[in-house]
């Protein structure tokens, strides 16, 4: 087997980190206006457009990132979620990832 | 006025089986003949704009569609509809009730704001430009089906509820299309319906690419795709 240049390996993990960074560095404030979030739970995450609509301000980001997965895939498909579920195409997991981590700190 | 005997020969034509395409009365005729007031409209329009953008433009991927320029009453009739649980759409259900946009007072001014903002002069478009197979078997099936309601040019009818779909997003007509043929789209016009049973998946996607192609009338159009609304400063 020919050694792989290390140059190769550098620009490939360069690569990677540049793919990445973008989703890192997604700004959660900006894709909770985007991405229409704050249209039904309000800009503060706590003024639902509707009362049957869950205030969403300062929820833990594991369990609100599972639920916006769990919309976006149809695993979770009760009560009013077919609202939400008519936008999760708009994000994806990055995404998704910087909006539970912003919403935790509203 | 002219809407109200519409709509009564509407009902009177179509007695039952159409009465989910238009039932007269109500909010409905109530908005159509209010004078509208544009700056109540504008404050209306706020929460709308959350998704279909200040200018109205909706988005080119379809999800929400371009209701800049769209005929006042076709925009009443929907609202109308969402609201009364006539048209399934929960994403937008909440915003059609009278907590988020009013009475019909509001519902008219807001439909009369948006009819005046200028189009989006980039709206979504088929795969197919003009030249291609597909396009011309569009454009024949839009002449032997279409033009008698919706118009040669795609500009519909304000006074009989038919939707200017002229510079409309072709994902999003593709899905409406798709709706009213299968019957999801519970207040699409029957004959809309009959007329269009018939088509396979790849007609329909000939048919909404030709009318995605279709120029929209210049004095309609924004200057520019970076066009913003300057209300929204």
């Amino acid at each position: 087997m020919k050694p792989v240049n290390p140059i190769i390996i550098s620009l490939a993990m360069l690569a990677s980190i540049m793919l990445a960074t973008p989703a890192l560095a997604a700004d959660g404030a900006q894709l909770y206006k985007t991405k229409t979030c704050f249209t039904c739970h309000g800009k503060d995450g706590k003024t639902p457009i509707l009362d049957t609509y869950p205030k969403i301000a300062g929820q833990n980001p594991a369990y609100s990132l599972q639920q916006m997965k769990d919309i976006k895939s149809g695993a979770r498909a009760n009560g009013l979620s077919a609202a939400m579920k008519g936008v999760m195409h708009l994000v994806n997991d990055d995404e998704m990832k910087a909006l539970a981590e912003y919403i935790a700190t509203l | 006025m002219k809407f109200k005997i519409f709509t009564l020969l509407a009902a009177l034509a179509f007695c039952g089986s159409a009465a989910a395409w238009l039932e007269g009365g109500g909010e409905r005729d109530e908005a159509l003949d209010l004078e509208p007031d544009l700056e109540n409209g504008l404050d209306v329009y706020e929460v709308c704009s959350g998704c279909h953008l200040p200018e109205g433009w909706g988005k080119k991927d379809g999800t929400f569609p371009q209701l800049a320029g769209q005929h006042r009453s076709v925009l009443i009739k929907q609202l109308a509809d969402i609201r009364e649980g006539n048209r399934d759409n929960p994403t937008m259900y909440p915003f059609a009730l009278p907590r988020a946009i009013g009475e019909a007072q509001s519902l008219a001014d807001v439909v009369a704001y948006t009819e005046k903002l200028p189009m989006n002069p980039d709206n979504g478009k088929g795969e197919w430009p003009a030249g291609t197979p597909e396009f011309d078997m569009g454009k024949k099936l839009y002449e032997d089906n279409c033009v008698e309601c919706h118009g040669k040019d795609g500009e519909g009818s304000a006074e009989k509820f038919y939707p200017k779909i002229h510079g409309q997003h072709y994902a999003y007509m593709l899905r409406q299309f798709e709706w009213v043929r299968d019957g999801k789209r519970r207040n699409a016009n029957p004959d809309m319906v009959e007329q269009i049973k018939s088509f396979s998946n790849k007609d329909m996607q000939a048919v909404i690419n030709y009318v995605s192609r279709i120029p929209v009338p210049k004095e309609d159009l924004a200057p520019s795709a970076d066009w913003t609304n300057p209300d929204f400063d």
